[in-house]
């Protein structure tokens, strides 16, 4: 099977090397020569996936439960119990919980008004193309959009102070701050919502509407009792993402708070950097414990999910 | 109950202030480099910077790279499993989705300790070996859009039956492949690649971590150094995605022209 | 004043009108269908009268009440869709009890409601399926009972069969007949299959180009259709070209025959109608139009069989019965065939 690397993953080789003569139907002995071949096809593929995905990850999961020598321990995950780690946890659960539930309300909404509210049909064209753009523009230079923005010489906060006379740091308001890190990280969690729920809208039928409608049902009814429970699978699905979109993301809160705001990304990249923790293995179980996070809102998503769609095949 | 059309076009004015408000300011902080008027000063001095050109040429040479592998090795699978292994399918598409699952820094730091000087494959010991662990790894993170943009591709044409009947007319593999498959999928392969392209070029995390030359710590780094040029940085980093998504709109539009040509 | 009066009814989208002042009355508890092509206006009209399309002008008025500006969920209409409009997401007993359900009606009386309606389209144990379990028919059986439930005033079904089998298409729309004379409901059903139409209702209204061409029992819209749309689209019709040599008593020319129609004609060309079954085989008393015709096609349709022939240049389609002790003509065949003048129409040139 060594030959599967040096197969590169370019076409599979013709399916029958043809041993016998062309006309005869093909023999049987044939077929475990050409099953082999078929998983042959995916082999590029899994190796690739196994090498810079699964087994990284699982190297990390089990290094959570090692002790440098390599015996078998929990004392790693004992060690996440202090609290310079399980407050950046709890920081990071909360603004993932809030940025992707915002994200999916305010983007149903946006989505709902461009596709359902009777608006220009080029405006629909123009916010799916933006978010587009938009959910892939995160990172490093979204964060200095919002600190040109909102930060202390920030367009927003000296139009407010010189045009208003509102005193934006006053308010309390502060970019480099949980609220901040949320309206930040929002900038690509709607977008992202947009553009994963107008499918799922475009999906409702006009019949259904119009039928709850000729039942006497209003317009709240209707979302209520038809839409909604229709649109809930998308809507898990895309909350989930969202808290792990949001979760994992370092870029966007290191360019935009050096690393003030203890989130548990920012601890795990300078664990990495400079092990600060003064234990390697602790890494590991922080990054597991990340693993676990984003594993258990997929889970949650997969069991609500199923449950959800008992009407769907 | 009021006008659902009022409301309608009230959430979308808000909608548009707030993504408009973030766009405005980059732009007009990044004219301010010189006290008292507007100018390119800032973009100006960025561009001049060697490390800029340096930094950038990097990373588009990354992404030009992540791009060639992602396609190599998704284009092919998702058509051997198409056709071959379709009840292969839920576990590959399982295992490209994973990337969204599981936090690239997480990735990253399982390739720093698998990998390391003393590993059985010590790819982060030379820089040549860091750079490829680098592709590699953006290519796993361009792999669930790399991936369902190929496969959407292939969904919309009927491979099984167009791939026999070429057979039965006596084509060969590389025939179908470059004939049949690769003008059919085109489009959907340009998605991915200005997709994979817009995610590498500003990407961060992977190659600070990996202390790559890359963009993407160098915006970083001008972050905390310089006042004004972040903000010109920022309006080019959005320029270079709208350019991506622009290309991938027009990519899907010349596709669905093909199609509907047929 | 009849129970559904649609007075000037116009409805233009941009400069397109769709409909053109469209007039009906429907008395209670009758069924009246709106056949023609598509894009002739009848779902638009069907959509006024439900509230979904607001008219560009004129009346809509429902037991003596204008509903013009009243919503769709105030109008008390029942309707049913093409197809798949029940809702995925609740069962067959849910779908039914939603209108009720969106009234407060108790619960108790609401579930005896919806037993009653399951039982009135058949599917009495049906109740806890979801709609994805439901064969096509079924689903629209269903939505049948779904729009009844409310007792609606008036009964709309917008194609409801188009998506059918035709076996199923055929049982179902003698099911809905059945169902909507023992509720004595005042029902308007749209569709374009013209068999379905004539089968199934009261009066027909048939409509080309946004205009009612004619509104008559199938009765009157089969056997004296009022225009050539309707003569055309209603049943299959033999074209036959004559020229009109004494306009007083009607005689004209065929071919080399002539004959007299007994009634004035306009003077020149004129188009001669008549149905495949008013065409015999073989001369018969009282049928002095009288054709030598080459058998075509012979086709077997069962109880009929429909026999294609050229005569001249006229092409015949004729039906004869299917008897056992009387063999068609075979293909090739040289026959007569005759035709009463009563049965022919004249079709303005």
């Amino acid at each position: 099977m060594t030959d599967a690397t040096l197969a590169e993953p370019v076409a599979p080789a013709p399916v029958a090397p043809a041993p016998v003569a062309a006309e005869s139907p093909a023999p049987r002995p044939r077929r475990t020569a050409a099953l082999a071949l078929k998983w042959l096809g995916v082999a590029p593929f899994m190796i690739f996936a196994l090498l810079f995905l699964i087994l990284p990850t699982i190297h990390i999961v089990l290094g959570a439960f090692q002790t440098p020598e390599g015996a078998f321990t929990l004392r790693n995950l004992a060690g996440l119990a202090v609290p310079q780690v399980v407050r950046p946890f709890m920081l990071s659960i909360r603004l993932s919980l809030l940025t992707a539930g915002l994200g999916c309300l305010i983007g149903l909404i946006l989505a709902a008004a461009v596709t359902r509210g009777g608006l220009p049909g080029w405006i629909r064209d123009a916010m799916l193309t933006f978010s587009g753009v938009a959910s892939n523009f995160a990172g490093v230079p979204l964060a200095f959009a919002f600190i040109a923005t909102l930060g202390r010489l920030g367009l927003v906060t000296v139009v407010l102070k010189e045009v208003f006379g509102i005193n934006l740091a006053a308010t309390g308001f502060n970019l480099i701050s949980f609220a901040g890190l949320t309206l930040t990280y929002l900038y690509f969690q709607i977008p992202l919502m947009i553009l994963i729920i107008t499918p799922a809208l475009d999906g409702l039928k006009r019949e259904w509407r119009e039928a709850a409608e000729i039942l006497g049902a209003s317009g709240a009814q209707y979302w209520r009792m038809v839409a909604l429970p229709v649109l809930w699978p998308s809507l898990l699905g895309t909350f989930a993402l969202l808290f792990a979109n949001s979760f994992g993301a370092v870029a966007t809160a290191m360019a935009l708070t050096g690393s003030s705001l203890s989130i548990v990304p920012i601890i795990l990249f300078a664990q990495i950097r400079g092990d600060v923790l003064q234990d390697p293995h602790l890494g590991y179980a922080i990054a597991f414990g990340m693993i676990v996070i984003t594993g258990i809102a997929n889970l949650v998503y997969i069991v609500l999910r199923s449950r959800a769609e008992k009407w769907v095949r | 109950m009021g006008s659902p059309r009022f409301w309608s076009w009230a959430a979308l004015v808000a909608g548009v202030l707030y993504f408009f408000l973030p766009l405005a300011g980059m732009f007009e902080f990044s004219l301010r480099a010189r006290r008292g008027e507007y100018s390119l000063q800032a973009y100006a001095n960025v561009l001049g910077d060697p490390q800029f050109r340096d930094t950038f040429l990097y990373s588009v040479v990354a992404a030009l790279f992540t791009i060639v592998l992602g396609v190599l090795i998704v284009a092919p699978t998702a058509f051997w499993v198409r056709l071959k292994l379709p009840r292969l399918r839920p576990v590959i598409e399982f295992i490209t989705l994973l990337p969204l699952v599981i936090p690239p820094i997480v990735i990253v730091f399982g390739y720093i300790r698998l990998y390391n000087t003393s590993s059985w494959l010590p790819l982060t010991g030379t820089a040549a070996g860091t750079n490829l662990l680098l592709v590699f790894g953006y290519a796993t993170l361009a792999l669930p859009y790399m991936y369902r943009a190929v496969d959407t591709g292939l969904r919309s044409i009927d491979i099984a039956t167009l791939t026999e009947a070429a057979q039965g007319m006596g084509a060969g593999w590389f025939t179908i492949i470059t004939r049949l498959i690769l003008p059919n999928i085109l489009s959907s392969l340009l998605s991915g690649a200005f997709l994979t392209f817009a995610i590498v070029i500003g990407e961060y995390v992977f190659a600070a971590l990996l202390n790559r030359p890359a963009f993407g710590p160098y915006m970083v780094w001008m972050g905390g150094n310089k006042a004004y040029e972040p903000a010109a940085l920022a309006v080019i980093a959005f320029g270079i995605t709208w350019v991506c998504m622009g290309v991938i709109q027009l990519a899907a539009r010349l596709g669905r022209h093909n199609r509907v040509q047929r | 004043m009849a129970f559904l009066q649609i007075a000037h009814l116009e409805k233009s989208f941009g400069t397109t009108r769709v409909v053109r002042d469209f007039d009906l009355s429907i008395e209670k508890g009758e069924f009246v269908s709106l056949l023609g092509p598509s894009g002739c206006g009848k779902t638009t009209v069907l959509r006024m009268v439900a509230g979904f399309e607001t008219p560009s002008s004129g009346a809509i008025a429902i037991d003596g009440r204008d509903v013009i500006a009243l919503r769709p969920n105030q109008r008390h209409i029942g309707m049913v869709f093409q197809a798949y409009a029940l809702f995925p997401n609740l069962t067959v007993a849910e779908n039914v009890a939603f209108g009720l359900k969106v009234k407060r009606m108790p619960a108790d009386l609401r579930a005896a409601r919806v037993r009653e309606m399951l039982a009135l389209i058949g599917l009495p144990d049906l109740g806890n399926r979801y709609p994805f379990q439901l064969s096509g028919g079924q689903q629209q059986r269903v939505a049948l009972a779904r729009a009844l439930a409310i007792k609606p005033h008036v009964l709309l079904l917008d194609e409801p069969l188009s998506a059918l089998d035709a076996r199923i298409r055929v049982s179902l729309r003698a099911q809905i007949r059945e169902i909507q004379r023992e509720l004595q409901i005042t029902t308007i059903f749209v569709t374009h299959d013209q068999e379905e139409a004539l089968s199934i209702s009261d009066r027909v209204v048939v409509m080309n180009g946004g205009v009612a061409e004619q509104v008559g029992t199938p009765f009157e819209i089969y056997n004296r259709p009022a225009t050539r749309f309707v003569a055309q689209f209603v049943g299959t019709l033999n074209l036959i070209e004559a020229d009109v040599i004494a306009p007083a008593t009607g005689t004209v020319r065929i071919g080399t025959t002539e004959v007299s129609l007994g009634r004035p004609l306009p003077a020149g060309r004129v188009t001669l109608a008549c149905r495949p079954e008013a065409v015999s085989l073989g001369a018969a008393e009282g049928r002095p139009l009288l054709l030598w015709a080459e058998i075509g096609k012979v086709e077997f349709l069962g109880a009929v069989i429909r026999l294609r022939a050229q005569a001249g240049r006229t092409a015949l389609s004729l039906d004869m019965f299917n008897r056992p002790d009387t063999p068609p003509p075979a293909a090739g065949d040289r026959v007569q065939v005759s035709i009463s003048p009563a049965d022919l129409l004249v079709l303005e040139a």
